[in-house]
């Protein structure tokens, strides 16, 4: 598990400015002698059509590279030791210490209202989460690869200290 | 059809100008309450939590309501051009409206109610700070907000229907698939904007029909505790109702564009069979992309979460392909008059875009996985929610006050409102969208680092941001008490 915090700002940041260079490249071309209509569109239609498949070109590939790590498990990964996470307002009962480099499944639940059990490494990066429901039993399939001091903080709004409510435990 | 003079429609653009000053001011104050909640954040100010929460549910669920409000009485005077329609329907959905926004202010100022818009069941019961009747005064204000919408919704679904020979007509059915007969039988396609109010009708209903279960569920449980709901039953109804009436603020306010910027530009945006089939996906993509809300809900079944991905996806493909690549082309080596409006219209474009992005990234569950409820969910929908719906809504109040002052602004005013309000904007957007890469948690009052030394910076560009706006709306004053001039409609 890793936080893909970095590469996706710049990722977003790139996609920005490419947009923003190409909309005032368009709002720009206003001030060039104008150009009818009836033969602007033509030529904007075929554009369009390139465009729509690579947008679905994009879609596709990046729909399929997600499917492999959609974080709900499987048999497989499912199969580990489980660890009972608890959230209340405004803590969370943790396990004090968990295994490195083995597929663990942490089983949360709260007992009152929505909170959020959002994992920060030993460096400040939020891995993993997932929701702790009241009636529910949420299963989150983790393998930790680096050993240490892990935070938890709520990621649901859960009402007054919810900015406060944390937790943590160790992987060994 | 009857074409009505400009004499008939003075009643028309009262109630239009009804619901764009209530909403615009909401707007304005709420955008206050923003930079108050972020100057906080970055500790310049000092708010006890109960407060700063209060002060959240109120600009989220106010800033909303405050963009429907515009976008309902915008699309309500284009259509009443198009099929005169009753007026007093439209006051009766106003006042419902301004009640439901009396009630949410009563349950949020004096009592400090504090669940966030989302009221997730069982927070505004469990742990409450804040005494009952605020939680009963804020559902109730909900509902009379739905109410409303419910009524304006029933008369826009009625006006297509009947301007345009049922769904078949308002959809475009004929003109998709039998386009040389419709051609040739004279028939008039629905304009741009009629598709908006047709799937805002649609899915707002359906929205509606949400929003009102599960919040006449949440009243039934506050007079009667002994009645308990299924958490996630409630979860599923409160996304689906608050994703569908957020995202259609988006989906009313482009019928500003698609009917002002051809104006600007001197050329035509009319209805082809790709802008209809784009709609029809909209319909349908807009109400099924909500599933990405419950992402991290892991017992919410399995195939829920491949239809959230893929619906996400396909939702960008009628703005991306059609809409706004439609207003660009529109634009492109056009005769395009520069002015607030059109300025504002075109950037909403630009807007509506990147925060597009922000939002398919988000949408992509392993992404997901680290950024929800992170900062970077604000970052996302402050792009396409105040660089967007917010622009889309001045571009037409300015192409109105052009338009009938015929006057225009200077050269200085419009960039001391651009730079304020897109250089300050792009600031406090920036913010959030580092901090969430970073991790910062989302609706936190007191941050964790490196949230604080952001919140500085990005308060800044809020207070930019916040002068220009305040330079527009002076701006704005000037050309509506300008005398009004005859203009050839
Ligand atoms: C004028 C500039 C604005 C500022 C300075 C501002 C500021 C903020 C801040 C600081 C938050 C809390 C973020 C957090 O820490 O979780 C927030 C949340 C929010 N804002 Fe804004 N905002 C502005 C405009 C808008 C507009 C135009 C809209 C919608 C049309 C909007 C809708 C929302 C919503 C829905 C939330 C979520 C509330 C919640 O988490 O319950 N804001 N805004
Ligand atoms: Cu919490």
């Amino acid at each position: 598990m890793e936080s893909h915090g970095t590469a996706v700002l710049f990722g977003f940041l790139i996609a920005a400015a490419v947009i923003l260079l190409v909309m005032a490249a368009i709002a720009k071309s206003t001030h060039e002698p104008s150009i009818a209509q009836t033969i602007v569109q033509p030529r904007g239609y075929r554009l369009r059509r390139g465009w729509l498949w690579a947008l679905a070109a994009v879609a596709v590939v990046a729909f399929a590279i997600s499917l492999p790590s959609f974080p709900y498990g499987n048999a497989a990964t499912l199969s580990g030791p489980h660890f009972a996470i608890v959230a209340m307002q405004y803590g969370f009962q943790t396990p004090q210490s968990v295994p490195s480099h083995t597929p663990i499944v942490f089983d949360v639940s709260s007992r009152d209202v929505n909170h959020g059990f959002g994992i920060y490494d030993p460096a400040g990066h939020l891995i993993a989460q997932v929701q702790a429901m009241p009636e529910y039993v949420n299963h989150l399939p983790i393998t930790f690869a680096r050993p240490g001091h892990y935070l938890v903080r709520c990621l649901e709004y859960c009402g007054i200290a919810h900015a406060s409510m944390q937790g943590g435990f160790d992987v060994q | 059809m009857t074409t009505a003079t400009a004499l008939d429609r003075a009643g028309s653009r009262t109630i239009m100008w009804a619901y764009l000053v209530t909403g615009i001011s909401l707007f304005g104050l709420l955008a206050l309450v923003g930079l108050a909640m972020r100057a906080e954040q970055a500790g310049w100010i000092n708010v006890d939590p109960g407060l700063f929460y209060a002060l959240m549910t109120l600009h989220g669920a106010g800033m909303i309501t405050a963009m429907v409000l515009c976008g309902m009485g915008g699309l309500w005077y284009l259509m009443d051009g198009e099929l005169a329609l009753d007026r007093g329907i439209a006051w009766a959905a106003y006042v419902l409206i301004v009640l439901g926004v009396i009630g949410v202010l009563l349950s949020v100022l004096p009592g400090h109610f504090g669940a966030a818009w989302t009221f997730l069941y069982p927070l505004p019961f469990v742990g409450a700070t804040w005494p009952n009747w605020a939680t009963g005064a804020f559902l109730i204000g909900v509902a009379l907000v739905m109410l409303g919408w419910i009524v304006w919704c029933t008369q826009m679904l009625g006006c297509v229907l009947r301007a345009y020979g049922g769904f078949r007509g308002a959809l475009g059915w004929d003109l998709v698939f039998h386009h040389r007969a419709f051609e040739q039988s004279g028939r008039r396609e629905p304009p741009p904007f009629a598709f908006g109010a047709l799937v805002t009708a649609i899915d707002g209903l359906l929205s509606a029909a949400a929003g009102m279960l599960v919040g006449v569920a949440l009243l039934v449980h506050w007079i009667d505790p002994s009645v308990a709901l299924d958490p996630l039953w409630a979860k599923n109804l409160t996304y689906f109702f608050g994703h569908t009436f957020a995202n259609l603020t988006i989906y009313m306010a482009i019928g500003f564009v698609y009917a002002a910027l051809p104006r600007y530009a001197n050329r035509e945006w009319h209805t082809s069979p790709v802008l209809a089939v784009a709609w029809w996906a909209t319909l349908l993509f807009v109400a099924t992309a909500y599933f990405h809300h419950l992402y991290m809900d892991f017992v919410q079944p399995h195939a829920l979460q491949y239809v959230g991905e893929v619906a996400s996806y396909l939702a960008a493909f009628p703005p991306a392909v059609v809409t706004i690549f439609g207003g660009a082309l529109l634009v492109y080596r056009s005769p395009l008059r520069w002015t607030m409006g059109s300025m504002f219209l075109y950037a909403g474009l630009v807007g509506w875009l990147i925060g597009g992005i922000g939002a398919l990234i988000d949408a992509t569950v392993p992404i997901n996985l680290s950024l929800h409820n992170t900062l970077w969910v604000p970052a996302h929908f402050h792009t396409y929610l105040l660089e967007g719906v917010a622009l889309f809504v001045l571009g037409w109040i300015f192409w109105n006050l052009e338009t009938r002052s015929g006057q225009v602004s200077s050269l200085a005013v419009r960039w001391l409102t651009g730079i304020g309000i897109f250089g300050g904007g792009a600031v406090l957007l920036l913010g959030w969208y580092v901090a969430g890469a970073a991790s910062v948690p989302r609706r936190y009052a007191a941050q964790p680092d490196p949230g604080p030394a952001i919140a500085s910076w990005a308060s800044i560009g809020a207070i930019v941001l916040c002068i220009g706006l305040i330079v527009c709306a002076i701006e704005a004053v000037r050309l509506a008490r300008a005398d009004e001039v005859e203009v050839a409609a």
